[in-house]
């Protein structure tokens, strides 16, 4: 394994990153595939936080729990990410009072960790630099510790501040010029050597999940964004903020959750695409809207971004523990479609499906994220944009086919797949009620117990038909590039396939067991067939590919981070296969690359 | 004003016809809803707006037993919550006249956060309230608009709470359209209505109907308003007088005001102010296509 990791670490409102940010963008653009992987507390100043970035020339998508290169920048480094270290790593620190314990100093010499010093204040004092120039001082340093071009980290330092005048740049660039020729007299340069770049990286994108699902939801033809503030939803909601006036959006900031998905209601129910985005208890006060959405059945889109609850939880940390919630939530039985999205990739290829489905079977779509997806940045290829189509499903906009409609269509109850035509107010035909209470053909009340069956009938027959167009799980093998190629679309009949070891699970899971495939092309695992079985459409669940799948495989094993098992709990639900053999994780941190190795090493 | 019953050829636009469903009414005898129901369709026809050209959403409660026994697009939703929705209706096409309307438990219980930030939003849209100081449709509950000491379903005693000065709290907000008109009055509602649907061209306009609830209300009664209002255009009153406004609308120990109290057409409404959609003229209805995202994607490289 070739993969290099640092981390930068601090209080937040340091800069760490802005560390982060710059280095991970400057390898890249080097030729490196690059993970970003931030963890902070919840508060603006103080605290502590991480910015780890992970780095190699084959694809990498997920954290590992060591580091080769620790940037502190005060004392609280060394205290907790002293043995996040590598043998042979490196910190890089400006703290001149600290003292380590006898076992630290231990540690140290006996993992070969080298202590580079660099004193920001007096180089700061002498650039005559406001203090928050450290951090280039300190990314400067870094970048040639790395052996990198300096011309490309001085073209990044120009690109991101010459919005603020020449003079700021300036001062960066002297920064940038100090950091990168000093070196700690006592250890002399110090290098770390990465591996050989591969060109492909360099004109790939460097994104969030939170970004990718926006540039998703923009293709699919966005117009109206509700959102109100919520970790981890929020920076979709920044994003979508941010490139509002280019893309010409209507977009409210609402006074709560329950208005945002009121809004984007209405707003869809006129014939618009709108979405908003939230996490946990902002889903919560969402829930009795879902419910109305199913009734009246209007397309509708919502972003649950998951974080570990209950209650306000960990709001800076992620989890998988919202499955349930969004397959189940808010009262009576009503259609909807869960999918969970997994990797930037699918976070702007999903957001055009979601709205599709919405509007052809006209109900609400949940989409599930995570902290962990939406805040980590991965090296991606530009995004298809040949793939996606608008799909519209039973929308009537034409003049003379509006004129041939009465109001009792919108609700017909005879409909075969349940999907009746829909049109839209401000349009010239027979108007209609979208009624949330239950009700005949037009949307007037009526409580009677052959309407009440024969609609629950109609709106339910919408799943039997959605259950059939949605495709079977992605299955991914061992060793076999499993990124690029999941052998769903290699033509091979994945069904049969015969495995020892059989992966299940969905969300971000998906990028580190990935990473963890992609790794098992040598050593021990070589003989063993392993196959991750990825689920990205949730609800309605399709389990047949999982039962033929499970019957043979040697070993079936459930990979969630929740502490039930969600995924396995719905599985035995809808087919009766019980997963006994579980890796759970709820600690509010992603499965890390080398964990999960491990974890999964010790079944083989 | 002419408001055709029939429009035999429908050239001189829509009649009262048009607005006419099969379902009959269900409230009860008395009911402030008929002359609340019967005069926005007055309103409507008035204003020459086809049933199509409309879109009206009922919040819950008696007055939302209406959506179902009139033509029109309409929405039935849930409780408290019809000013979001009708809100997002309206800012996804701006060409649709879109009218709310809710009870007061729903817009002073349950959704009154709504209701703050809906006029405080300026949106562009037109609410009516139906105001007959009861939960009516759960069999005459008290609600934040009851007067006090008033014994009522689940409060025997009267409640604890101080009763709501609607008026006072609407007009802190600074709203940009209020009127108040009494149901019993049906040529001074259908006025009141036509002046509040035009009013969506500059903002959010609040219409407080005080209405009869014969069944459960017996304080506020039909034969009380008939007595205490009075129509503030018989007085000369200015509706650009904001301080003189807020002043009739919230003193009715004496006389009750109706009509139209207050109108600013300065401000503008939300829409207006979205800085995105300066110089777009379509509406957001009318862009839904694939979209390019590329110049979005060469600032992430």
């Amino acid at each position: 394994m070739s993969r290099i990791s640092m981390k930068a670490v601090g209080s937040s409102g340091q800069g760490i990153n802005s560390i982060g940010e710059v280095i991970a963008m400057g390898l890249k653009r080097s030729g490196y595939s690059v993970f970003g992987y931030r963890e902070y507390p919840s508060l603006i100043k103080g605290g502590h936080a991480s910015f780890q970035i992970d780095v190699d020339s084959i694809p990498v998508r997920s954290p590992g729990t060591k580091t080769d290169i620790l940037i502190t920048l005060n004392h609280h480094g060394f205290e907790h990410n002293l043995y996040d270290l590598q043998k042979g790593g490196i910190i890089i620190h400006d703290v001149d009072y600290w003292e380590f314990s006898k076992e630290d100093q231990r540690f140290i010499e006996e993992n070969d960790i080298k202590i580079a010093y660099i004193p920001l204040d007096e180089m700061l004092k002498k650039l005559k630099a406001r203090p928050i120039l450290a951090n280039v001082l300190l990314t400067s340093f870094v970048w040639d510790m790395l052996n990198q071009d300096i011309e490309l980290l001085k073209q990044l330092v120009r690109e991101q501040y010459q919005h603020k005048g020449e003079e700021v740049v300036k001062k960066n660039l002297e920064c940038v010029d100090a950091g990168c020729i000093y070196n700690d007299p006592k250890l002399g340069r110090v290098t770390v050597s990465l591996p050989k770049p591969d060109s492909r990286w360099k004109d790939q994108l460097l994104v969030t999940g939170s970004v990718a699902m926006g540039l998703g939801a923009l293709h699919a033809g966005l117009r109206v964004y509700v959102g109100y503030p919520m970790t981890p939803s929020s920076p979709l909601l920044s994003y979508i903020s941010s490139v509002q006036k280019e893309a010409g959006l209507v977009i409210k900031q609402a006074e709560d959750e329950i208005t945002a998905v009121q809004m984007a209601s209405g707003a869809f129910h006129m014939g618009t695409r709108a979405m908003t985005a939230t996490s946990g208890g902002g889903y919560d006060l969402m829930t009795e809207t879902m419910s109305m959405n199913g009734m009246i059945e209007n397309p509708m889109v919502v972003v649950l971004a998951q974080r570990p609850g209950p209650a306000t939880g960990n709001p800076t940390w992620t989890a998988q523990g919202d499955l349930l919630l969004a397959i189940n939530s808010s009262h009576g039985e009503f259609p909807r479609l869960v999918i969970s999205v997994s990797d930037p990739e699918d976070c702007f290829s999903l957001m055009p499906e979601a709205f599709n489905l919405a509007e052809e079977y006209q109900l609400p779509v949940i989409v599930l994220t995570d902290k962990h997806i939406a805040e980590a940045l991965c090296t991606v290829p530009a995004f298809d944009q040949k793939k996606a189509q608008i799909l519209r499903g039973k929308l009537i906009t034409d003049p003379k086919a509006l004129k041939n409609l009465k109001g009792s269509d919108r609700y017909d109850p005879s409909a075969k797949d349940g999907i009746t035509p829909r049109w839209l107010p401000g349009y010239e035909a027979e108007t209609f009620n979208a009624q949330a209470d239950e009700h005949s053909a037009d949307g007037s009340i009526d409580e009677s117990a052959e309407t009440a069956k024969a609609q629950m009938e109609k709106r339910m027959r919408k799943m039997v038909v959605l259950t059939k167009q949605l495709p079977d799980p992605e299955l991914y093998l061992a060793g076999k590039n499993p990124k690029s190629d999941p052998s769903t679309s290699s033509g091979r009949n994945p069904k049969d396939a015969d495995l020892d070891i059989l992966l299940v699970g969905w969300g971000s899971t998906k990028m580190t067991v990935l990473d963890v495939l992609e790794s098992m092309k040598v050593g021990k695992s070589e003989s063993l067939k392993v196959g991750y079985l990825h689920y990205t459409y949730l609800w309605p669940l399709k389990t047949e590919m999982f039962e033929k799948l499970s019957a043979k495989a040697k070993k079936v094993i459930l990979v969630e981070a929740n502490y039930q098992g969600q995924l396995g709990m719905l599985l035995r639900q809808e087919c009766g296969v019980d997963i006994e053999k579980k890796i759970l994780k709820y600690d509010g941190r992603p499965f890390y690359f080398d964990e999960l190795q491990n974890l999964i090493l010790q079944n083989l | 004003m002419n408001i055709p019953l029939q429009s035999p050829d429908n050239t001189n636009g829509p009649s009262m016809a048009d607005y006419h469903h099969k379902n009959q009414c269900t409230w009860c005898d008395g009911c402030g809803d008929y002359g609340i129901w019967t005069a926005i369709q007055r309103a409507l026809v008035a204003l020459k707006l086809h049933p199509w050209q409309v879109f009206l959403c009922f919040d819950v409660g008696c007055h939302g037993n209406a959506s179902d026994k009139l033509m029109g697009y309409r929405f039935h939703g849930l409780h408290g919550r019809v000013l979001p929705f009708a809100a997002g209706a309206k800012l996804a096409n701006m060409d649709v006249p879109v009218i709310a309307f809710g009870g007061d438990g729903a817009s002073f219980s349950e959704g009154v956060g709504h209701l703050v930030h809906a006029i405080r939003s300026n949106y562009p849209m037109t609410f009516i309230l139906h105001n007959n100081e009861n939960y009516g449709l759960t069999t005459g509950q008290a609600s934040s608009l009851t007067w006090q000491g008033q014994p009522m379903n689940a409060s025997p005693f009267g409640i604890p709470e101080r009763t709501i000065a609607s008026m006072d709290f609407i007009f802190s907000l600074q709203p940009t359209f209020v009127a108040r008109a009494f149901s019993g009055n049906i040529k001074q509602l259908t006025e009141v209505f036509k002046a509040a649907i035009e009013h969506q061209k500059h903002g959010f306009a609040f219409v407080d109907v005080l209405q009869a609830c014969p069944t459960y209300n017996h304080f506020a009664t039909h034969e009380y308003l008939l007595e205490k209002c009075y129509d503030v255009t018989t007085e000369g009153h200015d509706v650009r007088d904001f301080g003189q406004a807020r002043k009739i609308a919230t003193d009715t120990t004496e006389r009750i005001a109706t009509g139209i109290l207050y109108q600013n057409t300065n401000i503008p409404s939300f829409y207006e102010r979205l800085e995105p959609r300066k110089g777009i003229t379509t509406t957001p209805v009318h862009e839904v296509a694939k979209r390019d995202v590329s110049e979005f994607m060469r600032e992430l490289i």
